[in-house]
């Protein structure tokens, strides 16, 4: 097995998941920067929890939700003939859960940024509201949504609790970047660990600088 | 169009039933926290749990959403949307309400704008924004305009620069404007009538401010030349030969029995008592037109006495139709 199936299969999950994620978090982060309903804070809550919650205890329960005598994780099975447990899909699925608030969290700031002053005026100047939100609060919120495909992508890139416990360590399967890590150190090959965790180390590094530089550049504009 | 609003607050009532004549400039005014603005954004639909009843034009608006309305709202803090061009930002109503170029382009020309579209809105200086804001509602084909405290933040120079192109922006498009302010000054110079409210509840009219009528003989560069009866007043602003001006008096004329002479005033006169001062208001006739205006007569004071009017500072607008 070459160095390249981890990368490969880490690459292919962290795309998957930003782009749905993306899908999934706009109308939750649209819903909680408008919303004045009381369950607001608890959904708060709810879409942060994986920022407190040991990636473990988060695989855990994903893991009981997937098996296969689960509700869920049985449907599954019926429509697709496969388990989602130890599998790719269940391995998206677990990362969407565990990147959530990497999502929403900057989508909601730049949401609450574009402020309820900017829809008005375009519904009065005709737009619907799914129209003002396309044409002025997603323009208006680029960085928020940039941020956010980011930081998702690279979050799950780093995925190691969940997914070992949703998805053990199946190579070419569910052997992402950071178990592959862990085998190597165990199997005492340092130079595969080497190789890999300094990629990582550098990707991590490069992400964060772009999304400070994205965020500095913002706020000089809007400051000037 | 008609209205009947009704909304709660914490701490705050607002309950007006009001009709709205559909032509010219009906102020709505009062002190802050009346409920003038909470009023003006019922009616546009921006407070859907306000409204009891709104009607335009025998069409029923209540419960519909504001795009659905076909209103133009200036807001007060212009609200230009900053990722796209003034040019775009023009467009973005007009396309949205099928306004034609030839539409747009005189929305463009009314208000001077040619030289703004390339711009940014975070490069416009306050003036600018709010003629942009205004010019963007007015792209956009609207059946009434709905204008709240658009002034509001601008120097004295920059209102007095700005109430001309609001008053040639309604009375050359023919849309009803409300328009909400406590500034008595531009209620003198813009409004045909007032509506007043307070604590939530609307007070009654006042009819328009003394005005002058008069008509352009002729216009070049940024001034116009009205003519009253045989006498004709340069006047700054952008008008054509054929227009009817409105003169507004505000408080800068002084009415008397004398002939003041030769004065610095601008333009003096003359008058002739049509009805004797009752309540501090008395009727005279002048330029061929009839004015009630406060002043405080001599006691031999007749109908038929001559006065002179003496306007001390003169500013004009294109007149609505009436």
């Amino acid at each position: 097995m070459s160095l390249w199936d981890p990368i490969w299969l880490t690459l292919k999950l962290a795309g998957l998941t930003t782009l749905i994620l993306l899908v999934l978090s706009m109308p939750i982060a649209w819903w909680l920067a408008n919303t004045r309903a009381r369950i607001r804070p608890a959904i708060e809550a709810l879409t942060a929890l994986p920022l407190v919650l040991p990636p473990t205890v988060l695989g855990f329960y994903l893991l009981i939700l997937m098996s296969p005598e689960s509700t869920l994780g049985g449907a599954w099975v019926r429509v697709t003939g496969e388990a989602l447990t130890f599998s790719f899909s269940g391995l998206v699925i677990a990362s969407i859960f565990y990147s959530l608030p990497f999502a929403v969290q900057p989508l909601q700031t730049s949401f609450q940024s574009v402020g309820r002053g900017m829809m008005e005026a375009a519904a009065t100047l005709g737009a619907s509201r799914w129209d003002a939100f396309r044409s002025i609060a997603l323009p208006l919120s680029r960085r928020g949504v940039l941020t956010a495909a980011v930081l998702s992508f690279a979050h799950t890139m780093g995925e190691f609790g969940v997914v070992l416990m949703v998805g053990g360590n199946i190579p070419g399967r569910t052997r992402v970047i950071s178990i592959e890590i862990y085998s190597a150190v165990e199997t005492l090959d340092y130079a595969t660990a080497h190789w890999l965790s300094g990629g990582l180390l550098v990707f991590s590094f490069l992400v964060l600088t772009v999304v400070y530089l994205m965020n500095q550049r913002g706020g000089m504009r809007t400051g000037g | 169009m008609s209205f009947d609003i009704a909304a709660r607050f914490a701490g705050f009532t607002l309950e007006a039933q009001a009709e709205i004549p559909p032509t010219g400039i009906t102020a709505l005014s009062g002190p802050s926290g009346s409920g003038k603005t909470t009023l003006l954004r019922a009616i546009a639909g921006l407070e859907p749990t306000a409204e009891r009843s709104v009607t335009f034009a025998g069409e029923v608006w209540t419960g519909k959403r504001p795009e659905a309305r076909g209103i133009g709202y200036v807001f007060q803090d212009a609200r230009l949307f900053p990722h796209l061009s003034v040019r775009q930002n023009l467009d973005y109503g007009a396309r949205r309400r099928g306004t034609s170029v030839a539409e747009l382009d005189a929305v463009i020309d009314a208000l001077d704008l040619a030289a703004l579209l390339p711009r940014s809105p975070e490069r416009l200086s306050g003036g600018e924004a709010r003629r942009v804001a205004l010019g963007r509602a007015l792209a956009s084909r609207p059946r009434i305009l709905l204008m709240d405290e658009p002034l509001t933040g601008l120097d004295r120079a920059r209102k007095a620069d700005l109430m001309p192109w609001i008053a040639r922006a309604v009375a050359g498009f023919g849309v009803p404007a409300l328009y909400v302010t406590h500034s008595q000054n531009e209620i003198a110079f813009l409004a045909d009538r007032t509506l007043g409210i307070a604590e939530g509840r609307l007070t009654g009219w006042s009819p328009a401010a003394p005005q002058l009528l008069g008509r352009v003989v002729a216009a070049v560069d940024g001034r116009v030349d009205v003519a009253l009866g045989d006498r004709t007043v340069r006047l700054a602003g952008r008008g054509a030969v054929g227009e009817t001006w409105a003169l507004p008096l505000g408080d800068a004329y002084v009415l008397s029995t004398q002939d003041p002479g030769h004065s610095t005033a601008p333009l003096r006169l003359p008058a002739t008592l049509i009805e004797p001062p009752l309540d501090g208001q008395c009727r005279i006739e002048v330029a061929g037109q009839t004015l009630t205006l406060p002043w405080t007569a001599p006691p031999d004071a007749a109908p038929g006495t001559p006065l002179w009017l003496t306007l001390t500072r003169v500013t004009g607008r294109l007149a609505g139709p009436r």
